[in-house]
C-alpha cells in the first residue's frame, strides 16, 4: 500500500473509488436517507397525496405507535427470526456441521458428498425455493407432506392455512441452514487438531471439549454468523411473500411485507417510509455491532 | 462406541440431506410430466415436452432473455465498479479510507426490503421504471459493498512488489495495475461476477415493484404471476421453466464454489 502523493494519485483514487461509491450512494445510501424525509410527509402513491406531498410531522410515528397491524408484524417478525434464523439456521447448523467436521477420533468419510447435497436449497433462487414448498405443503391429502404423515392417521393439514407461521419457519431453516452448515464445517476445521489431541491427552471427554475448547476458539466467527443471518432474516421478503402474500389474515406478515403492503397496496408511501424508518434502525443497530467485530481484523 | 457414534451420525445426515432435497422432488418430476399437476407424482408419459414448449412460447423465451439480460448487465457493471473500487482501496492509503471500509460493511446489512419505497419514488424520479438500464444499475448497486470487499481482499494477495518491478520496467501506473495486477486478481474478477450474477438472477422484490410491462418481467416475478393466477397455470411448464431457472444458478454455484466459500469464510474471520 502506499500514501496518495500529487494529484496524479489523488486523482487516480477518486475515479477509482467513484463508480462504486455512485452506486451505493444513489441507489441504497440516498434511499435509505429519504425514506426518513418521506416518512415526515404523508405523500401517496395516487391521489392528492401524490401531487402535493405536504410535512406531517411525527403523524406517521405516532399512527405506528397505535397501529396493532404494525406491532403485530413487528412481533411475528421476532418469532420468525428467532426460531428460524437462530435456533433453525445456527444451532442446528452448528450441530450438523460438528457432526461432520473431521477432527482427532472423528472422520464420516461421506461428510464431502453430504456437504455438496446440503447446499442445494441455498443454490436455487428462492421463488423457485418458494413454489417448490407450496408443493409440498399444500393441504390437501395429494400434498406431499400430508401423504407422508397420513400412514399416521394424521391430516390432511392445510400447512399454508392453518399454520402458515410453522411452515415459513420451517421453509427459511431449511434454506439457510447449508449456508449455516457450509461455514460452520470450515470454522470447525480451522481449529488445529494439535490443541483437540492436547485436550484429549488431558482427559477431555467429547463434550467438554467442544463446550470448554472449540465452541469458546470460534466464538467470535459464530456471533458474526449470528448477526448476519439475524439482519438478513428481518429483512425478508421474497421466500415468504411467494408462499403466503402476509396471509392468511396477516398471519405471516412480516415487517418487510407490511412496509410493502402500505406502500403498495394502500399506496401510503408516507407512512410505508416510516415503517421502513423502523426496519433501517433495527437493522443498523445489528450492523453496527456487526461493524464493531469485523473492525479489530482490518 | 465411536462406531454406534458413527451411524447415528450418519443417520441424521441422511434425515438432513432429505429434508434438504425432497422439495425438488416435485419441480423435477412435474418439469418432465406431459400431464402435470401441483401433486408429487411419477409422469405417466415421461416428456422433455414441457421444455420445448417454454422455448417456443414467446412469453417464456421473454423471461428468460429478460433475467438474462438484467443479470448479465448487472455482472458487468458491478464487476468494472468493484474492480476499479477494490484496487484503489487495496494499493492506496489516504484519510478516511478505514471509515470507508467500515461504511461500506455497514451498508451491507441494509435490504431492499427497508428502501423499496424511497427506491420506487427514485426511479420514477430518475425514469428508470420499465427500463432495462434502471434496473440493471440498481441491482448492480445492492451487490456493490460485498463486491468491494471481496475485490480489496484479492488485490491484497497480489504482491506490490510485481507492480513496483513493472513501473521500474517503464511501465505507467495504471498500465501497470491493468496489464500485471489484474490477470493476477482473476479469481477475485470470477467472484465478484459470481456475485453479481446470482444476486440479480435471483432478485425478485426490486422487478415486481419496478417493473410492471408484461414484457420486461423476469423469471422471478413471471413465476410468481403464474403461481398467483394457480387456476388456470400449466403446471408442466411452470416446473420446466423453474428448472430452467435453477441450471445458472447452480452451474455458477458448482463452479465457483471453491472461490465463493474462501470469500464467505473470509468475510467470517474479517480478512
Amino acid at each position: 500500500m502506499r500514501r496518495v502523493r500529487g494529484w496524479r494519485d489523488a486523482l487516480t483514487v477518486v475515479g477509482f473509488l467513484s463508480p462504486a461509491l455512485v452506486l451505493v450512494g444513489a441507489f441504497i445510501l440516498w434511499p435509505a436517507v429519504w425514506a426518513v424525509v418521506q416518512s415526515f410527509t404523508n405523500r401517496a402513491l395516487t391521489g392528492p397525496g401524490a401531487q402535493n406531498p405536504s410535512f406531517v410531522g411525527l403523524a406517521n410515528y405516532q399512527r405506528l405507535l397505535s397501529d396493532t397491524g404494525f406491532f403485530g408484524s413487528i412481533g411475528r417478525t421476532a418469532v420468525f427470526t428467532f426460531t428460524s434464523a437462530v435456533i433453525g439456521q445456527t444451532v442446528l447448523g452448528l450441530g450438523i456441521a460438528y457432526l461432520m467436521a473431521e477432527r482427532p477420533l472423528w472422520k464420516l468419510r461421506l461428510a464431502p458428498v453430504f456437504a455438496a447435497v446440503l447446499i442445494l436449497p441455498l443454490a436455487v433462487p428462492e421463488t423457485v425455493a418458494a413454489l417448490a414448498w407450496a408443493s409440498m405443503a399444500n393441504g390437501t391429502e395429494a400434498g406431499l407432506i400430508n401423504r407422508m404423515i397420513a400412514p399416521a392417521g394424521v391430516g390432511p393439514v392445510s400447512w399454508l392455512q392453518d399454520h402458515a407461521m410453522a411452515t415459513v419457519i420451517v421453509v427459511n431453516t431449511w434454506r439457510g441452514l447449508s449456508f449455516a452448515m457450509v461455514l460452520f464445517l470450515a470454522a470447525f476445521e480451522s481449529v488445529p487438531s494439535s490443541v483437540l489431541e492436547a485436550s484429549v491427552v488431558d482427559g477431555a471427554t467429547p463434550w467438554q471439549q467442544l463446550r470448554r475448547v472449540t465452541l469458546p476458539m470460534l466464538r467470535r466467527q459464530i456471533l458474526i454468523f449470528l448477526l448476519l443471518t439475524v439482519v438478513t432474516t428481518v429483512g425478508i421478503f421474497g421466500l415468504v411473500y411467494f408462499l403466503t402474500r402476509g396471509g392468511p389474515g396477516s398471519a405471516t406478515e412480516l415487517i418487510g411485507i407490511y412496509i410493502y403492503a402500505q406502500a403498495f397496496q394502500f399506496f401510503e408511501i408516507g407512512y410505508g417510509s416510516a415503517a421502513a424508518v423502523v426496519l433501517l434502525i433495527l437493522l443498523i443497530a445489528g450492523g453496527v455491532y456487526y461493524v464493531r467485530l469485523m473492525r479489530e481484523e482490518l | 462406541m465411536t462406531t454406534r457414534f458413527r451411524w447415528i451420525a450418519y443417520a441424521i445426515l441422511f434425515a438432513v440431506a432429505a429434508f434438504s432435497l425432497m422439495p425438488f422432488a416435485w419441480v423435477i418430476l412435474a418439469s418432465l410430466d406431459s400431464n402435470a399437476t401441483i401433486f408429487v407424482k411419477a409422469p405417466e408419459t415421461w416428456t422433455l415436452q414441457n421444455f420445448v414448449a417454454v422455448f417456443r412460447s414467446a412469453g417464456g423465451m421473454q423471461l428468460i432473455t429478460n433475467s438474462l439480460i438484467y443479470a448479465g448487465g448487472a455482472t458487468g457493471v458491478l464487476v468494472v465498479a468493484t474492480t476499479l473500487g477494490g484496487y484503489a482501496l487495496s494499493r492506496y492509503s489516504f484519510p478516511g479510507r478505514r471509515g470507508l471500509m467500515l461504511g461500506i460493511l455497514l451498508v451491507r446489512v441494509i435490504p431492499p426490503t427497508a428502501t423499496i419505497v424511497p427506491l420506487y419514488v427514485l426511479a420514477t424520479g430518475l425514469g428508470f421504471l420499465d427500463t432495462y438500464h434502471g434496473m440493471i444499475l440498481i441491482l448492480a448497486a445492492l451487490e456493490v459493498p460485498f463486491g468491494v470487499w471481496i475485490m480489496k481482499g484479492f488485490f491484497d494477495t497480489v504482491p506490490i512488489e510485481i507492480e513496483e518491478a513493472a513501473w521500474v520496467d517503464g511501465a505507467g501506473k495504471l498500465q501497470a495495475a491493468f496489464r500485471i495486477v489484474l490477470p493476477l486478481a482473476g479469481p477475485g474478477v470470477g467472484a465478484a461476477a459470481l456475485i453479481g450474477f446470482m444476486g440479480a438472477w435471483n432478485q425478485f422484490l426490486i422487478p415486481l415493484v419496478l417493473i410492471s410491462d408484461q414484457s420486461k418481467i423476469p423469471i422471478s416475478v413471471g413465476l410468481f404471476r403464474a403461481w398467483v393466477a394457480y387456476t388456470n397455470v400449466n403446471w408442466g411448464l411452470l416446473a420446466a421453466l423453474s428448472v430452467i431457472y435453477i441450471i445458472p444458478a447452480l452451474v455458477f454455484y458448482v463452479v465457483a464454489r471453491r472461490v465463493l466459500q474462501q470469500s464467505l469464510a473470509g468475510g467470517l474471520a474479517g480478512t
